[in-house]
């Protein structure tokens, strides 16, 4: 199409589908591991399943998502060049794979001996991916808010990976420690400081891009990541002092934040000019609704502390958190991204008009909405199963046929590649 | 000669997609004006290695202007 002009290294398109490929596959774990179990399971964030569910969705499903979409989206976004990520792509997603599994079985099974195995491979794994991506994060040139919130986001994976591995080496080896206190920093750091960062900084880029919306407000863009670190930090000195006083401050701080994110999001998807309905503009609309949702949950909790202090209550947090937020964001971003670099590396083949491919015709429509309309059900049931435990196996169903058809629908995008792929050679030895 | 692209209501590829094709057909001298609600690090990287020149100032309405043209020489 452009036969002079030379394109510059893409990462390679194996790096993000690695990631993307496996993490559906979690979800679908999840939900077979929820419908096994029934309705006890969600009875409070402590037992053995619900630790276990909280896993393998936040390391599963996110965290494998998370770190193709990072490997990719960086020297796309912020113009960060990751050293060698085929090399990085190959050693930490199975490292990551293999150290979820063991996790999740020592959670489970309650076999705190299996957390002395995956603590070194989560290090080992998340100890080389952040150092070689917040290297590219401090050599670009670039000055975008994306990256300072891609920044904060690196920095939150360590911190949530070094707590978690604390957390689990003194569950193995009976060491004491603040459990209670560890725990809810280590959940801060996870969904503020490395998931919530990192989904407000690809949207500063993505939204505008995808879903044709003007840019974010730059109040909410420059005052974010800074205004989140800080409230992450007084939150983590609730392991050395008394806290009763000023968390529930901090708490109000970080639920006003959330609202003003997605509350932002919301209205420029409202405001925009071209109205567009597809599966990732839809993801993005249900992800912020549940967090407005998580919000008026919290500020509940704080309005009535008795009902807050149901155990069941941090269970739908959890629910809303993870698959209504977190799930539902990063498939409408998968939807979104892999048509595109299937679209984009095709590409680099200069094809001839005749085998030009189409970007709409790599994930039907149909499919990608359907899988959508699913998720909202299955997101609908599990949160009506924290309160009503017979509904909990119906809601594990539709999440794991829901997760399995995210799953089907991403394999579908690569096999089009393949097929655009063959046909583009094919015309080549024809021209 | 200025050619303006305004790559803000258009979905990704299009915008690099107009870009590139105005690129092949940009005469010396010509520049080309794209408005894009992003930076865009894929097209300056084939810019940079394609011998363009470019230069890119921010709207107060977060529009980033690049101004696009042949490298002299």
């Amino acid at each position: 199409m452009h036969p002079h002009l030379s394109f510059d290294q893409a990462p390679p398109i194996s790096v993000p589908y690695r990631f993307f490929l496996v993490a559906p596959w979690f979800g679908v774990m999840a939900g077979i591991l929820l419908a096994w179990s029934g309705g006890d399971a969600l009875a409070s964030r402590w037992t053995p399943e619900a630790l276990a569910l909280t896993h393998l969705i936040a390391v599963g499903f996110m965290l494998q998502a998370m770190c193709g979409a990072l490997l990719q989206f960086i020297p796309v976004a912020v113009g960060a060049n990751v050293w060698r990520p085929k090399l990085v792509a190959n050693i930490v997603q199975p490292l990551l794979l293999l150290a979820t599994l063991l996790l999740v079985g020592g959670l489970l099974f309650s076999r705190p001996g299996m957390f002395t195995v995956a603590v070194p491979l989560f290090l080992l794994a998340l100890g080389g991916l952040v150092v070689v991506v917040a290297l590219a994060l401090w050599r670009t040139p670039a000055t975008s808010m994306s990256l300072w919130a891609l920044r904060l986001a690196i920095g939150g994976l360590a911190v949530t990976a070094l707590l978690g591995s604390l957390l689990a080496e003194s569950l193995a080896r009976g060491l004491s420690v603040p459990m209670l206190e560890l725990t809810d920093v280590h959940l801060a750091w996870g969904l503020g400081g490395w998931s919530l960062m990192l989904l407000a900084g690809v949207s500063y880029q993505v939204v505008p891009m995808f879903q044709l919306t003007r840019p974010y407000p730059p109040w909410l863009t420059r005052w974010f990541a800074p205004l989140m670190l800080l409230m992450l930090l007084a939150w983590s000195a609730q392991i050395f002092i008394d806290p009763d006083r000023w968390l529930p401050l901090i708490a109000l701080c970080l639920l006003l934040m959330l609202s003003a994110y997605a509350g932002s999001t919301l209205w420029l998807q409202y405001t925009r000019r071209r109205k567009i309905h597809d599966a990732t503009s839809l993801y993005f609309r249900v992800a912020m609704l549940s967090m407005l949702a998580f919000v008026v949950s919290g500020a509940v909790f704080f309005l009535f502390p008795d009902l807050g202090a149901d155990p069941r209550f941090a269970v739908w947090l959890g629910v809303l958190a993870f698959a209504g937020v977190f799930v539902s964001a990063i498939s409408g971003m998968m939807y979104k991204i892999m048509p595109f670099l299937n679209w984009l590396h095709l590409q680099l083949l200069n094809p001839p008009l005749s085998a030009m491919p189409n970007m709409n015709r790599m994930i039907p429509a149909d499919a990608m909405t359907g899988q959508l309309r699913l998720h909202v059900l299955a997101v609908v049931l599990l949160l009506a199963a924290v309160w009503q435990p017979g509904l909990a196996r119906l809601a594990g169903a539709a999440f794991a046929v829901s997760c399995a058809w995210l799953g089907w629908n991403l394999v579908a995008a690569v096999r089009r590649y393949r097929t655009f792929k063959d046909q583009i050679r094919a015309a080549a030895l024809h021209c | 000669m200025t050619t303006l692209i305004d790559g803000r209501g258009r979905e990704p590829p299009e915008p690099m997609v107009l870009t590139l094709e105005a690129l092949d057909t940009l005469a010396e001298g010509d520049e080309l004006l794209l408005l894009l609600y992003c930076q865009p690090h894929p097209l300056f990287s084939i810019l940079r290695k394609n011998g363009y020149a470019w230069k890119e100032d921010v709207r107060a309405d977060g529009t980033h202007e690049i101004r696009i043209r042949k490298s002299p020489g």
